[in-house]
């Protein structure tokens, strides 16, 4: 009955519209379909579980000694002293640290994996500046043994980007870290899209080199504008058709376009920008060209010289996503402190973020926030781990537009959580269980939870 | 008498080019001598003339003395096989010095050394006070030779060049690893032959031998083992082809990487040969090492094979060499053996009267605020043949510069 509604509707509109304009029969409405790949995760079989007795760092800048948590269904129920545990599973906390599980916004796992052989090299679409088109999840192994190794190290949501050739790289994916066969079976489920951009060197190298725009860092800028200009022509058109059918006329759809679907997703607030941009002169353009076509500007990633524009990167809004340490490889890196992330956490309405960009370091996150709260706090600063963690956790949750789900160990979020033999800043912390959605995925002393890639099976 | 002579030179020439004392003393220490004197505590320690002259003496005799507070005093950490003060930003083609197309086992980048690089104040952060720099070659097999640096940023910081002979082995992405096993043996065979042939014509030939071609020499060098074979490889085979060669040669061999060295360990440690690799390395990254893992460090060391530690390629982050330390010792190797794996095991491998806190050893130490392999502990004072040097980078002065207060533009804030 309900169905026949919306069409007598449609009927008397068109019935009043005949009065004033030729009758015309409207075709089917043309819509765009945002979810094409929607994710197939399930989280695995789950106990109702309760750590007692630990030292907590809730995500949130809050830490509790003697801590118990409990979660139930895959969500955080509680967080505080001597709850009641009801048939729940008991883990002994004591001497533990309980952190929420680690975030990495920055990860090629699954599209540079190992073994990093010629057939496996997916992650990086050097054939055109502006790649907008293409989505790192179509890119994505997921029997690369780095996803294992990621999740012996405590982490359990990583966002999976392209790589940095291009102005536009394309589409990121936020990736649940369980074992699956398919990339949907790990997709984050109803986290947003990020979109790769790429500052500076990279871009006006690799096209520059082939006498191709752009070959300059203006000429970076330039592509950026043009696509931004070609893109707000895209969802004008979008939007007046919508408009026009709306209003009973029957428009002709706008050529669909791939490329055009994400920058309009951008300039539609669905999709959010990751941009690689080390410099501060640059990450200030950055900020101005989101002006310019008002969308946000989103998070900076490798902001080697985050720490000298960190009032703006505040009163604008953006997150920085830092490396404790690297350095050197490129001009773009060469002014590296360790304190960046401090300096950047230090300014109000900060979003500091550490990020691995590495299959190697993606295993210690919480060692590379470790690094820096010790040497900021040997130049001045006052850090605790309750502050550094955030920069792996509620920070890196809210780059990536997801902490409303997780990021932090409070009532209602999801149950990830990490279990850590001792203060996980210490070089010899080890993560001993990972909790994804309340389920264990990893057991440090239980070979039943610790997953192996096919391709590492019978290896010998 | 002799003795004392010789200190009144030596003290002489250190005072045009340093201010520090000639012998300092270092009291109230917990010294991790890395030798079989283990850890001493409230122990002293004197420094001579750029030498370690005494450790707990009757009576303490020097021109400055240093009250350790009980901290932690280890030999200098050793870092090995990058490219420290040949590479000073890495996508910067001119100033890159480690690589040449056509580099063969002749290339010598000590020539090239910068001890002015900025790579080398922040490393002594690391507490790395020498490190083994290692070319990295062009097209053939053969990278080059490494040579033998301290961190102290002098003009004379080359202490020994022309070392050890670096050879890369394994999976190609042209052709058959066969080739390069194959080139490699000849090479030796041939050289061997030539050798005996040229003694066989001495006996009864007058005439002057034929000058030898410099390639000529290094394998010969090889081949005596005066010179090493440090070979980068990782597949088990051809760590046991490798084994092979180096007994029926009698080569001194080191092996690099070598991240299936776990699967043969038994016959790596029976053959005497050490092994030098990343403690974090542990992603099955080719299919000659599928067996990377974190325990590998203590795997290899139980199985009796001598390990040295080192930082994997990234040289402008070789300060972290004491975290990867302490990452084998999280994965089951004992705290004295990866101690020993990035000070010692690295002097004795490349043949260094350091790395351990001895009388007569080079006095490069290093006293930290706690545990030396712990992210929350730092160098507080360094000294490289006995004199000391700052931890003060170009790091540093950005941040203070951007930490200041001030109301101009910071590129007044020096």
């Amino acid at each position: 009955m309900s169905k026949i509604v919306p069409s007598i509707v449609m009927v008397a509109v068109s019935i009043a519209l005949s009065g004033c304009m030729q009758s015309e029969k409207q075709d089917a409405k043309v819509t765009i379909n945002k979810n094409p790949y929607p994710s197939t995760y399930k989280a695995l079989p789950q106990t109702k579980t309760l750590i007692q007795n630990a030292t907590v760092l809730t995500g949130t800048g809050e830490r509790i000694n003697g801590a118990d948590v409990l979660f139930v269904d895959g969500k955080i129920v509680q967080v505080g002293q001597g709850l009641a545990s009801d048939g729940a599973t008991i883990i002994d906390g004591k001497d533990k640290w309980v952190t929420p599980g680690i975030i990495d916004v920055h990860s090629h796992l699954g599209v540079y994996p190992s073994p990093s052989v010629e057939s496996h090299s997916d992650g990086n679409e050097m054939t055109s500046p502006n790649t907008s088109e293409v989505w790192a999840e179509h890119s994505v192994w997921p029997q690369d043994p780095g996803f294992q190794a990621a999740r012996a190290g405590g982490i359990t949501t990583m966002q999976i980007l392209p790589g940095s050739a291009n102005l536009f790289g394309g589409r990121g994916v936020t990736l649940r870290n369980v074992p699956s066969h398919t990339m949907q079976g790990m997709k984050f489920p109803e986290a947003p899209y990020g979109l790769k951009m790429a500052c500076g060197e990279n871009p006006k190298r690799v096209y520059g080199s082939r006498k191709q725009a752009p070959g300059t860092r203006m000429g970076n800028m330039a592509g950026y504008r043009m696509a931004f200009a070609e893109a707000a022509e895209y969802k004008r058109a979008w939007e007046k058709y919508d408009a026009d059918y709306a209003a009973g006329k029957n428009p002709e759809a706008p050529v669909r376009d791939i490329e055009l679907d994400t920058l309009k997703g951008v300039l539609d607030g669905d999709i959010l920008i990751h941009n690689h941009c080390y410099k501060a002169e640059e990450m200030a353009m950055m900020i101005d060209l989101s002006k310019e076509f008002n969308y946000h500007a989103g998070t900076f990633h490798h902001a080697i010289e985050a720490y000298k524009i960190a009032d703006l990167l505040g009163e604008n809004g953006n997150c920085a996503a830092m490396w404790p340490d690297w350095w050197g490889f490129k001009m773009e890196a060469y002014d590296m402190v360790k304190e960046n992330v401090a300096i950047v956490n230090a300014v109000k309405n900060s979003c500091a973020v550490v990020h691995s960009d590495s299959s190697t370091t993606i295993q210690r996150l919480n060692q590379e926030a470790g690094k820096i709260m010790f040497d900021a706090n040997d130049n001045g600063f006052e850090l605790t781990e309750a502050d550094a963690i955030r920069w792996i956790t509620l920070n890196a949750a809210k780059s990536l537009g997801i902490n409303d789900k997780t990021g932090s160990l409070e009532a209602g979020k999801n149950a990830d959580v990490v279990v850590w033999n001792q203060n996980p800043f210490s070089v010899y912390a080890q993560a001993e269980q990972v909790f994804v959605d309340g389920a264990k995925v990893y057991d440090r002393h239980d070979k039943k939870y610790q997953a192996k890639s096919d391709f590492m099976l019978g290896q010998e | 008498m002799k003795l004392f002579r010789y200190s009144l030179v030596a003290l002489g020439l250190a005072s045009a080019t340093c201010a520090n004392a000639a012998s300092i003393a270092i009291t109230n220490a917990k010294i991790h001598t890395v030798t079989e004197q283990g850890v001493l505590e409230n122990a002293t320690l004197v420094i001579e003339n750029g030498k370690i002259s005494a450790i707990n003496p009757d009576t303490i005799n020097a021109d400055e003395t240093i009250d350790a507070q009980g901290k932690i005093l280890t030999p200098g950490l050793i870092n090995s096989l990058n490219s420290l003060g040949l590479v000073e930003v890495g996508a910067v083609s001119r100033t890159r010095d480690a690589r040449e197309k056509k580099a063969d086992m002749t290339f010598d980048a000590s020539l090239a050394f910068n001890p002015k690089s900025t790579v080398i104040p922040y490393s002594r952060k690391g507490g790395i006070t020498t490190d083994i720099v290692s070319p990295s070659g062009g097209e053939s097999m053969f990278k080059g030779q490494t040579f033998v640096v301290n961190l102290s940023g002098e003009f004379d910081s080359v202490e020994k060049t022309q070392q050890g002979l670096v050879i890369e082995l394994g999976s190609k992405s042209k052709g058959s690893r066969a080739t390069d096993l194959q080139k490699l043996t000849y090479k030796l065979e041939d050289a061997e032959k030539a050798l005996e042939k040229a003694k066989a014509k001495k006996k009864d030939d007058k005439k002057e031998p034929k000058e030898l071609k410099r390639d000529e020499k290094i394998i010969n060098a090889v081949l005596a083992g005066e010179k090493q074979l440090i070979a980068h490889v990782d597949r088990a085979t051809d760590i046991l082809a490798l084994l092979k060669l180096k007994e029926r040669f009698q080569l001194n061999l080191v092996l690099v990487g070598a991240a299936d060295a776990v699967v043969v360990a038994e016959q790596v440690a029976a053959a005497n040969v050490p092994v030098v690799f990343s403690a974090t390395s542990n992603l099955p990254e080719s299919f000659d090492s599928l067996h990377a893992s974190l325990e590998n460090a203590a795997t290899l060391n139980k199985a009796g094979v001598k390990v040295v530690l080192t930082v994997n390629g990234e040289t402008h982050n070789m300060y972290q060499l004491r975290f990867n330390a302490g990452i084998a010792v999280a994965n089951g190797m004992p705290y004295e053996q990866a101690l020993a794996a990035v000070t010692s095991n690295v002097a004795e491998v490349f043949d260094l009267n350091a790395g351990q806190i001895a009388v007569g050893k080079d006095a490069d130490i290093v006293l930290w605020s706690a545990d030396p392999f712990e992210l929350s502990s730092k160098v507080e004072k360094i000294w490289i043949d006995g004199k000391e040097y700052d931890t003060r980078s170009r790091q540093d002065e950005l941040r203070d510069r951007y930490m200041a207060e001030t109301d101009m533009p910071r590129a007044y804030v020096k």
